[in-house]
């Protein structure tokens, strides 16, 4: 008996142990929003559509949620229902519990590099021809914008919604004042004009970023590596140990390390924090970032003394970009909208998708974010100047590799930095060290990657 | 041994003797009729509910985690999960030779006991300095409460900030000559979570403590008292045991809590954790979450659930917190 007891109590405490565990922490709640078991009366349709939330406009998203509601309301006579998430995780799992359970929002926007993965999943609906119609055609887009779609032309899950190409923005008046008639087109040029910039007895440095960052740091490394001929993933292998994808990483720590033109409190910083430091007009040029930090930008010391260029598309070391380097001055970058396969009034979804994408509302949401418009037309008629390189560069994105395993590849890109960062706050990131990280992330996304072609 | 008859020992004496009209014997027999009695006519079928809602909640997801560790399980087959292939012992095997695995159930199991031994005491001492009736004893004890109240995810968010290169912490040591190097990186950021970790947990230790001390009979102050026990006597012989069971049950849930603890380390550090705090839950969370390893991560997570439950049942025998004929352990 008493053995009894006790062997329960612990089989208890057992489980709970590993409940715990197996949670590990993700709030899994299932995702029973009701968005397929509207009634099937017409006008009294729901529509439910996940999105992300923005945290820097999130009374303006409120408010976008109401007004777009209610022209969806005038034109179909159906409610749409609007669910946020977080962070890319906090996506991933209520897009992993609806998956699993064949239901929840009948809409998910997606960012573009995660759009492979949630592909593979095969949970989301391919559109047929007849499909692309009731969006509003496919030639309504700009056609750079469907480069992450899908695998090929035929096969295409994604809808563009908004393009969001990664530009960098210069400081006009510590280029001037440093002699810099033009920002730099190479990456060695970038450096030599950084230089110039830096004067730590006023605290200025050449460039803003933040290498904590949970996204900005593999975008570099691939940049580099296309700009030098190594698109990472060559069919069915991952290209890692190309002397390339080192160069780029050393180029990428040396600004820190060897250039010096780097806060070196930027080993702990985010995106946003970069923001800041160019915000107050401490930098010379922001890398990385996108038209969404325009309306921060108007509002800070730097109001009407910077603009936005294209980052620069010659490879470490190179005197021109090779092979489609050119074409790679930014990931293919913005938020693609995809239909559940599951969802029960897919109609309705596509003719949602057709009036968030029409060229009013692309611009007026444009105006209110920042966002680039998808669509080809509103795209066009873009007036303000500022956003002119930024509009150039949205056709000059080119897509990172489609393959269910780019999420891997870019965590272990990612992590390479990460594991870096004690090396490059005492000054130095040593090549062996280096080199086994480098080994590791390769080790790693080829497991990936096999998986996925298997 | 001493301490139980010091404790529990004279209350009885006083008590048997003033009850010794019927005699021992047939207070014995009377209280063995009645358990007796209990045992048998026990209203189980009570416990259906709850026992249907166990089986539900813990039971259920339990087996099928283990189901799930057999099985081939990605975004490539999370859709039919249920047909994805069975592979057998393979996720086990791949956890536990090609994986951190091993590394993470160190780190956090150390972690977690290291930050135990430090909150103990903590808890136990700042027990004892509230005991006794003071002019705002009210409000020192809502203040140590306050760690404890607070949000997880804010209390790492705040000490994240305040551990950033440059930022206070690097400042004031800065003022006092020290270069300690990068908290939130590197070796020095497993100290740093075993820090905040410390810091947001002692106050459940306080509270059990405090219970603990509340139970302590005014009659065993003055009994001691009177026997001429100073402080520290009357701390290690009369106050510990009574805060014995308390704590070992501090001790347990702390454990438990800090082996699974997923906000802290993941809001301090980031994903991917740095090496020096890639724990359980951090790699678990990221083989299921950003690899889509389900069937590989459900392996590690069996794995290190038997790992933690093979100590923690000696542990559970040893301190008798599952002997249900002494609630709570022995006072």
């Amino acid at each position: 008996m008493k053995f009894a007891s006790s062997a329960k109590f612990a089989a208890v405490v057992v489980t709970a142990a590993l409940a715990l565990t197996a949670c590990g922490g993700g709030s899994t709640s299932s995702g029973g929003s009701g968005g397929t078991v509207g009634p099937v009366d017409g006008k009294g349709k729901k529509l439910s559509v996940l999105t992300g939330v923005n945290n820097q406009y999130s009374a303006q998203q409120k408010q976008w949620f109401t007004d777009i509601a209610a022209k969806f309301k005038a034109q179909t006579g159906a409610d749409v229902e609007f669910e946020t998430f977080a962070s890319a995780n906090d996506e991933l799992t209520r897009i992993q519990t609806s998956v699993v359970s064949g239901q929840g929002p009948d809409i998910y926007s997606l960012g573009t590099t995660f759009t492979p993965t949630a592909f593979a999943t095969k949970a989301f609906v391919t559109l047929s021809d007849d499909d692309w119609k009731k969006v509003g055609g496919k030639d309504k887009f700009n056609q750079a914008a469907l480069g992450i779609s899908g695998p090929d032309a035929q096969h295409q899950a994604g809808i563009p919604f908004v393009s969001r190409p990664f530009v960098m923005a210069y400081n006009k008046d510590i280029l001037k004042a440093a002699g810099i008639d033009k920002p730099a087109t190479s990456w060695d040029e970038l450096a030599t004009q950084a230089k110039k910039m830096t004067d730590p007895s006023t605290g200025t440095f050449g460039l803003a970023t933040g290498y904590k960052d949970n996204f900005d740091p593999w975008k570099f490394i691939w940049a580099m590596s296309v700009q030098a001929g190594n698109p990472l993933v060559d069919g069915k292998t991952l290209k890692l140990d190309d002397p390339a994808v080192k160069k780029a990483y050393e180029t990428y720590f040396g600004w820190l390390t060897k250039d010096k033109v780097v806060d070196p409190a930027s080993i702990g910083w985010s995106n946003s924090n970069a923001v800041a430091a160019f915000a107050s007009g401490k930098a010379g040029y922001l890398m990385m970032t996108t038209s969404s930090s325009l309306p921060t930008l108007d509002k800070s010391a730097v109001a009407g003394k910077y603009a936005y260029t294209a980052m620069p598309t010659t490879a470490p070391g190179q005197s021109s970009p090779k092979g489609d380097g050119a074409n790679a001055a930014s990931i293919l970058s913005g938020d693609n909208v995809v239909v559940a396969d599951y969802s029960k009034q897919k109609d309705l979804a596509f003719a949602y998708i057709n009036l968030i994408t029409s060229k009013d509302e692309q611009l007026n949401y444009q105006k209110i974010f920042g966002d680039l418009p998808a669509n080809a037309e509103a795209l066009k008629s873009l007036d303000n100047p500022a956003l002119k390189p930024v509009a150039d560069t949205a056709a000059k994105s080119k897509a990172t590799p489609f393959t269910g395993a780019w999420g891997d590849i870019q965590l272990a890109l990612t992590n390479v930095v990460v594991q870096s960062i004690p090396d490059l706050s005492k000054g130095s990131v040593d090549d062996s060290s280096l080199q086994a990280r480098i080994k590791d992330a390769q080790s790693k996304g080829q497991a990936s990657l096999d998986r996925a072609s298997k | 041994m001493s301490t139980d008859s010091l404790t529990a020992g004279k209350p009885m004496r006083r008590k048997s003797s003033r009850d010794a009209k019927p005699g021992p014997q047939s207070q014995d027999n009377t209280s063995r009729r009645r358990k007796g009695l209990s045992e048998r006519n026990r209203p189980l079928w009570m416990l259906i509910p709850g026992g249907l809602l166990m089986i539900i909640i813990i039971v259920v997801p339990l087996l099928l985690g283990i189901f799930m560790s057999g099985l081939d399980l990605d975004q490539y087959s999370l859709r039919k999960w249920v047909s994805a292939p069975f592979i057998g012992v393979q996720n086990f095997v791949e956890a536990l030779t090609a994986s951190p695995l091993l590394h993470a159930i160190w780190l956090s199991v150390s972690y977690s006991l290291l930050a135990m031994v430090v909150t103990i005491p903590l808890g136990i001492a700042g027990a004892v300095a509230t005991q006794n009736a003071f002019k705002g004893r009210a409000v020192i004890r809502s203040i140590f409460l306050i760690p404890y109240v607070l949000p997880s995810f804010v209390v790492a968010t705040v000490w994240r900030t305040m551990f950033q290169p440059g930022s206070v912490i690097d400042s004031l040591l800065h003022s006092v000559g020290i270069d300690a190097g990068l908290w939130l990186n590197g070796p020095n950021s497993y100290w740093t979570l075993i820090l905040v970790q410390i810091w947001a947990s002692w106050p459940f230790v306080y509270l059990l403590a405090l219970s603990g001390l509340q139970s302590v009979d005014h009659e065993v102050h003055e009994a001691s008292a009177l026997d001429g026990a100073l402080w520290w006597n009357k701390l290690r012989y009369v106050v510990f045991p009574y805060l014995k069971g308390p704590l070992s049950l501090a001790f347990l849930i702390g454990m438990l809590h800090h082996i699974n603890n997923f906000t802290l380390p993941f809001v301090l550090f980031g994903i991917p954790a740095p090496s020096d705090v890639e724990l359980l839950p951090i790699l678990t969370y990221v083989t299921s979450f950003q690899s889509f390893r389900f069937g590989l991560s459900a392996a590690m997570a069996f794995i290190s659930l038997i790992l933690i439950a093979i100590p923690l049942f000696v542990y559970l025998r040893a301190v008798k917190l599952d002997d249900a004929e002494t609630p709570g352990g022995k006072k």
